[in-house]
Protein backbone atom coordinates (compact mmCIF):
# COMPACT_ATOMS: atom_id res chain seq x y z
CA UNK A 1 0.00 0.00 0.00
CA UNK A 2 1.13 3.50 -0.82
CA UNK A 3 1.31 5.38 2.46
CA UNK A 4 2.03 8.71 0.75
CA UNK A 5 -1.71 8.83 -0.05
CA UNK A 6 -2.31 9.83 3.56
CA UNK A 7 0.26 12.64 3.53
CA UNK A 8 -0.78 16.26 3.01
CA UNK A 9 -0.01 17.92 -0.30
CA UNK A 10 -1.11 17.85 -3.91
CA UNK A 11 -0.93 14.08 -4.36
CA UNK A 12 -1.84 13.00 -0.83
CA UNK A 13 -5.20 13.26 0.89
CA UNK A 14 -3.84 14.00 4.36
CA UNK A 15 -4.93 17.64 4.42
CA UNK A 16 -8.46 16.84 3.19
CA UNK A 17 -8.80 14.12 5.81
CA UNK A 18 -7.44 16.42 8.52
CA UNK A 19 -9.94 19.14 7.52
CA UNK A 20 -12.72 16.55 7.68
CA UNK A 21 -11.60 15.37 11.09
CA UNK A 22 -11.46 18.97 12.33
CA UNK A 23 -15.05 19.53 11.22
CA UNK A 24 -16.14 16.26 12.84
CA UNK A 25 -14.47 17.24 16.11
CA UNK A 26 -15.91 20.77 16.14
CA UNK A 27 -19.39 19.58 15.23
CA UNK A 28 -19.30 16.70 17.71
CA UNK A 29 -17.95 18.75 20.61
CA UNK A 30 -20.32 21.68 20.04
CA UNK A 31 -23.30 19.30 19.86
CA UNK A 32 -22.26 17.42 23.00
CA UNK A 33 -21.71 20.61 25.01
CA UNK A 34 -24.94 22.31 23.93
CA UNK A 35 -26.88 19.05 24.08
CA UNK A 36 -25.70 18.17 27.58
CA UNK A 37 -26.57 21.66 28.84
CA UNK A 38 -30.02 21.54 27.26
CA UNK A 39 -30.48 18.00 28.57
CA UNK A 40 -29.76 19.13 32.12
CA UNK A 41 -32.28 21.98 31.83
CA UNK A 42 -34.84 19.61 30.31
CA UNK A 43 -34.34 17.12 33.14
CA UNK A 44 -34.91 19.85 35.73
CA UNK A 45 -37.99 20.93 33.79
CA UNK A 46 -39.29 17.38 33.70
CA UNK A 47 -38.83 17.04 37.45
CA UNK A 48 -40.47 20.40 38.18
CA UNK A 49 -43.96 20.83 39.60
CA UNK A 50 -45.28 22.32 36.36
CA UNK A 51 -47.30 19.49 34.90
CA UNK A 52 -47.59 20.95 31.40
CA UNK A 53 -43.84 21.55 31.21
CA UNK A 54 -42.89 18.08 32.37
CA UNK A 55 -45.39 16.34 30.09
CA UNK A 56 -44.31 18.46 27.15
CA UNK A 57 -40.65 17.64 27.72
CA UNK A 58 -41.42 13.93 28.13
CA UNK A 59 -43.26 13.96 24.80
CA UNK A 60 -40.35 15.81 23.21
CA UNK A 61 -37.96 13.08 24.42
CA UNK A 62 -40.12 10.30 22.99
CA UNK A 63 -40.34 12.01 19.59
CA UNK A 64 -36.65 12.88 19.39
CA UNK A 65 -35.61 9.38 20.34
CA UNK A 66 -37.93 7.74 17.80
CA UNK A 67 -37.16 9.73 14.68
CA UNK A 68 -33.99 9.10 12.61
CA UNK A 69 -31.20 11.61 13.15
CA UNK A 70 -31.00 12.25 9.40
CA UNK A 71 -34.62 13.39 9.35
CA UNK A 72 -34.05 15.85 12.19
CA UNK A 73 -30.96 17.23 10.44
CA UNK A 74 -32.81 17.72 7.13
CA UNK A 75 -35.89 19.17 8.81
CA UNK A 76 -33.88 21.73 10.76
CA UNK A 77 -31.71 22.67 7.80
CA UNK A 78 -34.67 23.30 5.49
CA UNK A 79 -37.11 24.24 8.19
CA UNK A 80 -35.05 26.88 9.97
CA UNK A 81 -34.57 29.02 6.88
CA UNK A 82 -38.29 28.72 6.05
CA UNK A 83 -39.15 29.66 9.61
CA UNK A 84 -36.81 32.66 9.72
CA UNK A 85 -38.05 33.90 6.34
CA UNK A 86 -41.67 33.52 7.45
CA UNK A 87 -40.92 35.42 10.66
CA UNK A 88 -39.18 38.25 8.79
CA UNK A 89 -41.85 38.64 6.12
CA UNK A 90 -44.22 40.75 8.26
CA UNK A 91 -41.36 43.22 8.74
CA UNK A 92 -41.03 43.71 5.01
CA UNK A 93 -37.86 41.66 4.69
CA UNK A 94 -38.41 39.30 1.79
CA UNK A 95 -34.92 38.13 0.97
CA UNK A 96 -33.82 34.50 0.77
CA UNK A 97 -32.11 33.41 3.94
CA UNK A 98 -30.03 30.26 4.22
CA UNK A 99 -29.04 28.82 7.56
CA UNK A 100 -25.42 27.78 7.84
CA UNK A 101 -25.27 23.99 7.44
CA UNK A 102 -22.79 23.78 10.32
CA UNK A 103 -25.13 25.45 12.80
CA UNK A 104 -28.20 23.64 11.49
CA UNK A 105 -26.33 20.36 11.93
CA UNK A 106 -25.04 21.34 15.35
CA UNK A 107 -28.52 22.36 16.48
CA UNK A 108 -30.03 19.09 15.19
CA UNK A 109 -27.43 16.90 16.88
CA UNK A 110 -27.67 18.98 20.08
CA UNK A 111 -31.44 18.62 20.25
CA UNK A 112 -31.14 14.84 19.78
CA UNK A 113 -28.33 14.63 22.33
CA UNK A 114 -30.44 16.67 24.78
CA UNK A 115 -33.34 14.21 24.56
CA UNK A 116 -31.10 11.32 25.60
CA UNK A 117 -29.10 13.34 28.14
CA UNK A 118 -32.25 14.56 29.89
CA UNK A 119 -33.35 10.95 30.45
CA UNK A 120 -29.94 10.21 31.97
CA UNK A 121 -30.02 13.26 34.26
CA UNK A 122 -33.64 12.65 35.26
CA UNK A 123 -32.80 9.10 36.33
CA UNK A 124 -29.76 10.34 38.24
CA UNK A 125 -31.70 13.06 40.10
CA UNK A 126 -34.41 10.57 40.99
CA UNK A 127 -31.80 8.16 42.34
CA UNK A 128 -30.45 10.65 44.89
CA UNK A 129 -31.32 9.43 48.41
CA UNK A 130 -34.05 11.72 49.79
CA UNK A 131 -32.34 11.81 53.19
CA UNK A 132 -29.34 13.67 51.78
CA UNK A 133 -31.51 16.44 50.39
CA UNK A 134 -33.61 16.64 53.56
CA UNK A 135 -30.46 16.79 55.68
CA UNK A 136 -29.20 19.70 53.61
CA UNK A 137 -32.48 21.59 54.00
CA UNK A 138 -32.53 20.81 57.73
CA UNK A 139 -29.12 22.40 58.05
CA UNK A 140 -30.59 25.57 56.64
CA UNK A 141 -29.16 25.38 53.15
CA UNK A 142 -31.10 27.26 50.47
CA UNK A 143 -32.61 25.21 47.65
CA UNK A 144 -29.90 26.44 45.32
CA UNK A 145 -27.14 25.48 47.74
CA UNK A 146 -28.68 22.01 48.15
CA UNK A 147 -28.63 21.68 44.39
CA UNK A 148 -25.06 22.91 44.03
CA UNK A 149 -23.53 20.96 46.94
CA UNK A 150 -25.64 17.81 47.11
CA UNK A 151 -27.91 17.10 44.17
CA UNK A 152 -25.59 18.07 41.33
CA UNK A 153 -22.38 16.31 42.51
CA UNK A 154 -24.25 13.07 43.24
CA UNK A 155 -26.28 13.20 40.02
CA UNK A 156 -23.19 13.98 37.96
CA UNK A 157 -21.36 10.93 39.32
CA UNK A 158 -24.36 8.74 38.63
CA UNK A 159 -24.73 9.96 35.05
CA UNK A 160 -21.09 10.05 34.00
CA UNK A 161 -20.96 6.58 32.42
CA UNK A 162 -24.14 7.07 30.42
CA UNK A 163 -23.03 10.56 29.34
CA UNK A 164 -19.76 9.17 28.00
CA UNK A 165 -21.73 6.64 25.95
CA UNK A 166 -23.94 9.44 24.63
CA UNK A 167 -20.88 11.41 23.59
CA UNK A 168 -19.76 8.49 21.44
CA UNK A 169 -23.25 8.14 19.96
CA UNK A 170 -23.33 11.80 18.97
CA UNK A 171 -19.86 11.58 17.43
CA UNK A 172 -21.02 8.62 15.41
CA UNK A 173 -24.01 10.64 14.21
CA UNK A 174 -21.85 13.45 12.81
CA UNK A 175 -21.23 11.81 9.37
CA UNK A 176 -24.94 12.27 8.61
CA UNK A 177 -24.35 16.00 8.13
CA UNK A 178 -22.79 15.27 4.75
CA UNK A 179 -26.45 15.14 3.62
CA UNK A 180 -26.58 18.93 4.05
CA UNK A 181 -23.28 19.50 2.28
CA UNK A 182 -20.76 19.46 5.11
CA UNK A 183 -17.35 17.87 4.54
CA UNK A 184 -16.79 15.67 7.57
CA UNK A 185 -14.19 12.93 8.00
CA UNK A 186 -16.23 10.18 6.32
CA UNK A 187 -17.15 12.46 3.42
CA UNK A 188 -13.48 13.40 2.97
CA UNK A 189 -12.55 9.72 2.96
CA UNK A 190 -15.26 9.11 0.37
CA UNK A 191 -13.93 11.91 -1.87
CA UNK A 192 -10.41 10.55 -1.57
CA UNK A 193 -11.70 7.08 -2.39
CA UNK A 194 -13.58 8.33 -5.43
CA UNK A 195 -10.52 10.06 -6.84
CA UNK A 196 -8.06 7.25 -6.21
CA UNK A 197 -10.45 4.27 -6.52
CA UNK A 198 -9.03 3.15 -3.19
CA UNK A 199 -12.22 3.35 -1.14
CA UNK A 200 -11.27 0.46 1.09
CA UNK A 201 -8.05 2.04 2.35
CA UNK A 202 -9.58 5.43 3.02
CA UNK A 203 -12.67 4.15 4.80
CA UNK A 204 -10.53 1.84 6.94
CA UNK A 205 -8.34 4.86 7.80
CA UNK A 206 -11.40 6.87 8.87
CA UNK A 207 -12.67 3.92 10.90
CA UNK A 208 -9.33 3.67 12.70
CA UNK A 209 -9.65 7.34 13.68
CA UNK A 210 -13.18 6.78 15.02
CA UNK A 211 -12.08 3.70 16.95
CA UNK A 212 -9.15 5.66 18.39
CA UNK A 213 -11.59 8.31 19.62
CA UNK A 214 -13.74 5.55 21.12
CA UNK A 215 -10.74 3.96 22.85
CA UNK A 216 -9.60 7.33 24.23
CA UNK A 217 -13.09 7.96 25.56
CA UNK A 218 -13.14 4.60 27.31
CA UNK A 219 -9.79 5.25 28.97
CA UNK A 220 -10.92 8.72 30.03
CA UNK A 221 -14.18 7.29 31.36
CA UNK A 222 -12.39 4.63 33.42
CA UNK A 223 -9.98 7.21 34.84
CA UNK A 224 -12.79 9.59 35.71
CA UNK A 225 -14.78 6.84 37.36
CA UNK A 226 -11.88 5.65 39.51
CA UNK A 227 -11.31 9.24 40.62
CA UNK A 228 -14.95 10.10 41.22
CA UNK A 229 -15.73 6.86 43.02
CA UNK A 230 -12.57 6.83 45.14
CA UNK A 231 -14.69 6.88 48.29
CA UNK A 232 -16.50 3.72 47.22
CA UNK A 233 -13.39 1.63 46.65
CA UNK A 234 -13.06 -1.24 49.04
CA UNK A 235 -10.08 -1.77 51.30
CA UNK A 236 -6.74 -0.07 51.01
CA UNK A 237 -6.50 1.59 47.62
CA UNK A 238 -4.61 -0.43 45.08
CA UNK B 1 -44.80 27.28 0.36
CA UNK B 2 -46.55 24.75 2.56
CA UNK B 3 -48.17 22.35 0.20
CA UNK B 4 -51.88 21.72 0.06
CA UNK B 5 -53.24 18.35 1.04
CA UNK B 6 -54.75 17.57 -2.36
CA UNK B 7 -51.34 17.70 -4.03
CA UNK B 8 -49.91 15.81 -1.11
CA UNK B 9 -52.36 12.94 -1.59
CA UNK B 10 -50.94 12.24 -5.05
CA UNK B 11 -47.63 11.41 -3.39
CA UNK B 12 -49.08 8.96 -0.89
CA UNK B 13 -48.11 5.89 -2.97
CA UNK B 14 -44.49 7.08 -2.95
CA UNK B 15 -44.56 7.44 0.83
CA UNK B 16 -46.13 4.01 1.23
CA UNK B 17 -43.37 2.51 -0.92
CA UNK B 18 -40.74 4.24 1.19
CA UNK B 19 -42.40 3.05 4.39
CA UNK B 20 -42.43 -0.52 3.07
CA UNK B 21 -38.69 -0.31 2.36
CA UNK B 22 -38.07 1.00 5.88
CA UNK B 23 -40.13 -1.83 7.41
CA UNK B 24 -38.42 -4.40 5.21
CA UNK B 25 -34.98 -3.19 6.28
CA UNK B 26 -35.95 -3.04 9.96
CA UNK B 27 -37.31 -6.60 9.93
CA UNK B 28 -34.34 -8.06 8.03
CA UNK B 29 -31.80 -6.27 10.21
CA UNK B 30 -33.64 -7.41 13.35
CA UNK B 31 -33.42 -11.04 12.19
CA UNK B 32 -29.83 -11.00 10.90
CA UNK B 33 -28.61 -8.82 13.75
CA UNK B 34 -29.95 -11.39 16.22
CA UNK B 35 -28.42 -14.30 14.30
CA UNK B 36 -24.98 -12.64 14.25
CA UNK B 37 -25.16 -11.35 17.83
CA UNK B 38 -26.02 -14.62 19.58
CA UNK B 39 -22.84 -16.54 18.63
CA UNK B 40 -20.74 -13.45 19.38
CA UNK B 41 -22.39 -13.17 22.81
CA UNK B 42 -21.62 -16.83 23.50
CA UNK B 43 -18.03 -16.29 22.40
CA UNK B 44 -17.87 -13.24 24.69
CA UNK B 45 -18.71 -15.46 27.68
CA UNK B 46 -16.75 -18.47 26.48
CA UNK B 47 -13.94 -20.13 28.42
CA UNK B 48 -11.65 -19.85 25.41
CA UNK B 49 -9.38 -16.84 25.48
CA UNK B 50 -9.24 -16.58 21.68
CA UNK B 51 -13.04 -16.63 21.37
CA UNK B 52 -13.35 -13.93 24.03
CA UNK B 53 -10.74 -11.78 22.30
CA UNK B 54 -12.56 -12.15 18.97
CA UNK B 55 -15.91 -11.23 20.50
CA UNK B 56 -14.44 -8.24 22.33
CA UNK B 57 -12.86 -6.89 19.14
CA UNK B 58 -16.07 -7.48 17.17
CA UNK B 59 -18.10 -5.57 19.75
CA UNK B 60 -15.52 -2.78 20.07
CA UNK B 61 -15.29 -2.37 16.29
CA UNK B 62 -18.98 -2.26 15.48
CA UNK B 63 -19.96 -0.21 18.53
CA UNK B 64 -17.27 2.38 17.85
CA UNK B 65 -17.73 2.68 14.09
CA UNK B 66 -20.33 5.06 12.62
CA UNK B 67 -22.98 3.21 10.60
CA UNK B 68 -22.18 5.26 7.50
CA UNK B 69 -18.50 4.29 7.62
CA UNK B 70 -19.33 0.58 7.76
CA UNK B 71 -21.95 0.97 5.05
CA UNK B 72 -19.55 2.81 2.71
CA UNK B 73 -16.72 0.43 3.48
CA UNK B 74 -18.83 -2.51 2.30
CA UNK B 75 -20.64 -0.71 -0.52
CA UNK B 76 -17.61 0.96 -2.12
CA UNK B 77 -14.79 -1.11 -0.66
CA UNK B 78 -15.90 -4.70 -1.30
CA UNK B 79 -15.80 -4.51 -5.12
CA UNK B 80 -12.13 -3.59 -4.74
CA UNK B 81 -11.21 -7.05 -3.44
CA UNK B 82 -9.37 -8.81 -6.27
CA UNK B 83 -11.31 -11.65 -7.87
CA UNK B 84 -14.57 -10.86 -6.12
CA UNK B 85 -16.30 -9.84 -9.33
CA UNK B 86 -15.86 -13.36 -10.71
CA UNK B 87 -17.21 -15.12 -7.64
CA UNK B 88 -20.80 -16.18 -6.98
CA UNK B 89 -20.83 -13.84 -4.00
CA UNK B 90 -20.79 -10.89 -6.39
CA UNK B 91 -24.39 -11.47 -7.48
CA UNK B 92 -25.41 -11.03 -3.87
CA UNK B 93 -23.44 -7.92 -3.08
CA UNK B 94 -23.65 -6.06 -6.37
CA UNK B 95 -26.98 -4.60 -5.24
CA UNK B 96 -27.35 -1.97 -2.50
CA UNK B 97 -30.07 -3.76 -0.52
CA UNK B 98 -28.08 -6.84 0.64
CA UNK B 99 -25.11 -4.61 1.43
CA UNK B 100 -27.33 -2.33 3.51
CA UNK B 101 -28.81 -5.29 5.42
CA UNK B 102 -25.33 -6.71 6.06
CA UNK B 103 -23.84 -3.40 7.25
CA UNK B 104 -26.80 -2.51 9.47
CA UNK B 105 -26.97 -6.05 10.90
CA UNK B 106 -23.28 -6.03 11.80
CA UNK B 107 -23.69 -2.64 13.44
CA UNK B 108 -26.71 -3.77 15.45
CA UNK B 109 -25.01 -7.08 16.33
CA UNK B 110 -22.18 -5.16 18.00
CA UNK B 111 -24.64 -3.63 20.46
CA UNK B 112 -26.82 -6.73 20.78
CA UNK B 113 -23.91 -9.07 21.51
CA UNK B 114 -22.94 -6.97 24.53
CA UNK B 115 -26.57 -6.86 25.74
CA UNK B 116 -27.02 -10.63 25.31
CA UNK B 117 -23.64 -11.49 26.89
CA UNK B 118 -24.42 -9.38 29.93
CA UNK B 119 -27.89 -10.93 30.31
CA UNK B 120 -26.53 -14.47 29.93
CA UNK B 121 -23.91 -13.81 32.60
CA UNK B 122 -26.57 -12.56 34.98
CA UNK B 123 -28.95 -15.50 34.77
CA UNK B 124 -29.35 -16.82 38.32
CA UNK B 125 -26.62 -19.41 38.95
CA UNK B 126 -29.02 -21.42 41.10
CA UNK B 127 -31.38 -21.93 38.14
CA UNK B 128 -28.58 -23.36 36.03
CA UNK B 129 -27.25 -25.56 38.83
CA UNK B 130 -30.75 -26.86 39.56
CA UNK B 131 -31.30 -27.72 35.89
CA UNK B 132 -27.99 -29.55 35.71
CA UNK B 133 -28.76 -31.39 38.96
CA UNK B 134 -32.06 -32.54 37.48
CA UNK B 135 -30.10 -34.15 34.67
CA UNK B 136 -30.68 -31.69 31.84
CA UNK B 137 -27.84 -31.79 29.33
CA UNK B 138 -25.73 -28.68 28.91
CA UNK B 139 -27.48 -27.88 25.65
CA UNK B 140 -30.94 -28.41 27.15
CA UNK B 141 -29.99 -26.25 30.12
CA UNK B 142 -28.90 -23.51 27.77
CA UNK B 143 -31.98 -23.72 25.59
CA UNK B 144 -34.61 -24.08 28.32
CA UNK B 145 -33.11 -22.16 31.25
CA UNK B 146 -30.25 -19.84 30.33
CA UNK B 147 -31.83 -18.43 27.15
CA UNK B 148 -35.30 -17.67 28.59
CA UNK B 149 -33.69 -16.32 31.75
CA UNK B 150 -31.48 -14.01 29.73
CA UNK B 151 -34.42 -12.95 27.54
CA UNK B 152 -36.24 -11.78 30.67
CA UNK B 153 -33.26 -9.73 31.75
CA UNK B 154 -32.47 -8.03 28.45
CA UNK B 155 -35.95 -7.35 27.03
CA UNK B 156 -35.91 -3.62 27.78
CA UNK B 157 -32.41 -3.05 26.40
CA UNK B 158 -33.34 -5.16 23.39
CA UNK B 159 -36.37 -2.96 22.74
CA UNK B 160 -34.22 0.17 22.84
CA UNK B 161 -31.81 -1.41 20.38
CA UNK B 162 -34.68 -2.26 18.01
CA UNK B 163 -35.67 1.42 17.95
CA UNK B 164 -32.03 2.17 17.07
CA UNK B 165 -32.29 -0.36 14.24
CA UNK B 166 -35.36 1.46 12.92
CA UNK B 167 -33.58 4.82 13.08
CA UNK B 168 -30.36 3.37 11.66
CA UNK B 169 -32.10 2.28 8.45
CA UNK B 170 -32.14 5.95 7.41
CA UNK B 171 -28.46 5.56 6.47
CA UNK B 172 -29.46 3.64 3.32
CA UNK B 173 -30.37 6.97 1.72
CA UNK B 174 -26.66 7.46 1.15
CA UNK B 175 -26.41 4.37 -1.07
CA UNK B 176 -29.30 5.09 -3.46
CA UNK B 177 -32.05 3.17 -1.62
CA UNK B 178 -35.29 5.15 -1.30
CA UNK B 179 -36.77 4.65 2.15
CA UNK B 180 -39.24 6.88 4.00
CA UNK B 181 -36.83 9.81 4.13
CA UNK B 182 -35.89 9.26 0.49
CA UNK B 183 -39.58 9.37 -0.43
CA UNK B 184 -40.02 12.59 1.56
CA UNK B 185 -37.04 14.06 -0.28
CA UNK B 186 -38.53 13.12 -3.67
CA UNK B 187 -41.78 14.83 -2.75
CA UNK B 188 -39.72 17.90 -1.82
CA UNK B 189 -38.02 17.93 -5.23
CA UNK B 190 -41.41 17.74 -6.94
CA UNK B 191 -43.25 20.29 -4.83
CA UNK B 192 -40.53 22.57 -3.40
CA UNK B 193 -41.97 21.99 0.06
CA UNK B 194 -39.38 20.25 2.23
CA UNK B 195 -41.19 20.57 5.55
CA UNK B 196 -44.55 18.84 5.15
CA UNK B 197 -43.19 15.58 3.68
CA UNK B 198 -40.47 15.36 6.34
CA UNK B 199 -42.98 16.00 9.12
CA UNK B 200 -45.27 13.29 7.75
CA UNK B 201 -42.33 10.88 7.47
CA UNK B 202 -41.34 11.75 11.03
CA UNK B 203 -44.87 10.98 12.26
CA UNK B 204 -44.72 7.59 10.52
CA UNK B 205 -41.36 6.81 12.16
CA UNK B 206 -42.85 7.78 15.50
CA UNK B 207 -45.73 5.35 15.01
CA UNK B 208 -43.29 2.55 14.05
CA UNK B 209 -41.13 3.22 17.11
CA UNK B 210 -44.17 3.22 19.41
CA UNK B 211 -45.28 -0.10 17.86
CA UNK B 212 -41.85 -1.60 18.60
CA UNK B 213 -41.90 -0.33 22.18
CA UNK B 214 -45.43 -1.64 22.75
CA UNK B 215 -44.55 -5.06 21.32
CA UNK B 216 -41.47 -5.30 23.55
CA UNK B 217 -43.50 -4.28 26.63
CA UNK B 218 -45.99 -7.00 25.80
CA UNK B 219 -43.17 -9.56 25.47
CA UNK B 220 -41.73 -8.39 28.77
CA UNK B 221 -45.07 -9.00 30.50
CA UNK B 222 -45.40 -12.40 28.89
CA UNK B 223 -41.88 -13.42 29.93
CA UNK B 224 -42.02 -12.28 33.54
CA UNK B 225 -45.69 -11.89 34.53
CA UNK B 226 -44.90 -11.99 38.25
CA UNK B 227 -43.12 -8.65 38.01
CA UNK B 228 -46.35 -7.06 36.81
CA UNK B 229 -48.63 -8.79 39.31
CA UNK B 230 -49.12 -5.67 41.42
CA UNK B 231 -50.10 -3.58 38.41
CA UNK B 232 -52.43 -6.29 37.17
CA UNK B 233 -54.13 -6.61 40.57
CA UNK B 234 -54.58 -2.86 40.74
CA UNK B 235 -56.16 -2.89 37.30
CA UNK B 236 -58.46 -5.76 38.27
CA UNK B 237 -59.64 -3.91 41.37
CA UNK B 238 -60.28 -0.64 39.58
Amino acid sequence: MDWSLFLPGATGWGDELAAGLWLTLRLGLASVLIGTGLGLLAALGELSRFRALSHGLAAYNVVMRSVPELLVILLLYYGLSFLIMALLRPFGIDSFIEVSPFWAGTLALSLIHAAYASEVFRGAFQAIPKGQVEAGLAFGMSRFLVFRRIKWPVAFRLSLGALANLLMTTFKNTPLVSAIGLQDLIRAAGDAGQNTKLYFQFFIASLVIYLAIAALMQIFQMRAETNLYAHLRRGPSA
Amino acid sequence: MILDWETFLTFVPLLVQGAVTTIELTVLVTIFGFLIALPVALARNSASRAARAFARSFIFFFRGAPILAVLFLLYYGLPQIPGIKDSILWHLIARPMPIAVLALSLNSAGFLAEIFALALRNVAVGDIEAARAFGFSRFQTFLRFALPGAARLCMRAYGNELVFVLKGTAAVNFITITDLIGAANQIYFNTFDPITPLLVAGAIYLVFALLIVTAVRYMERRLSPWLFLKAALKEAKA
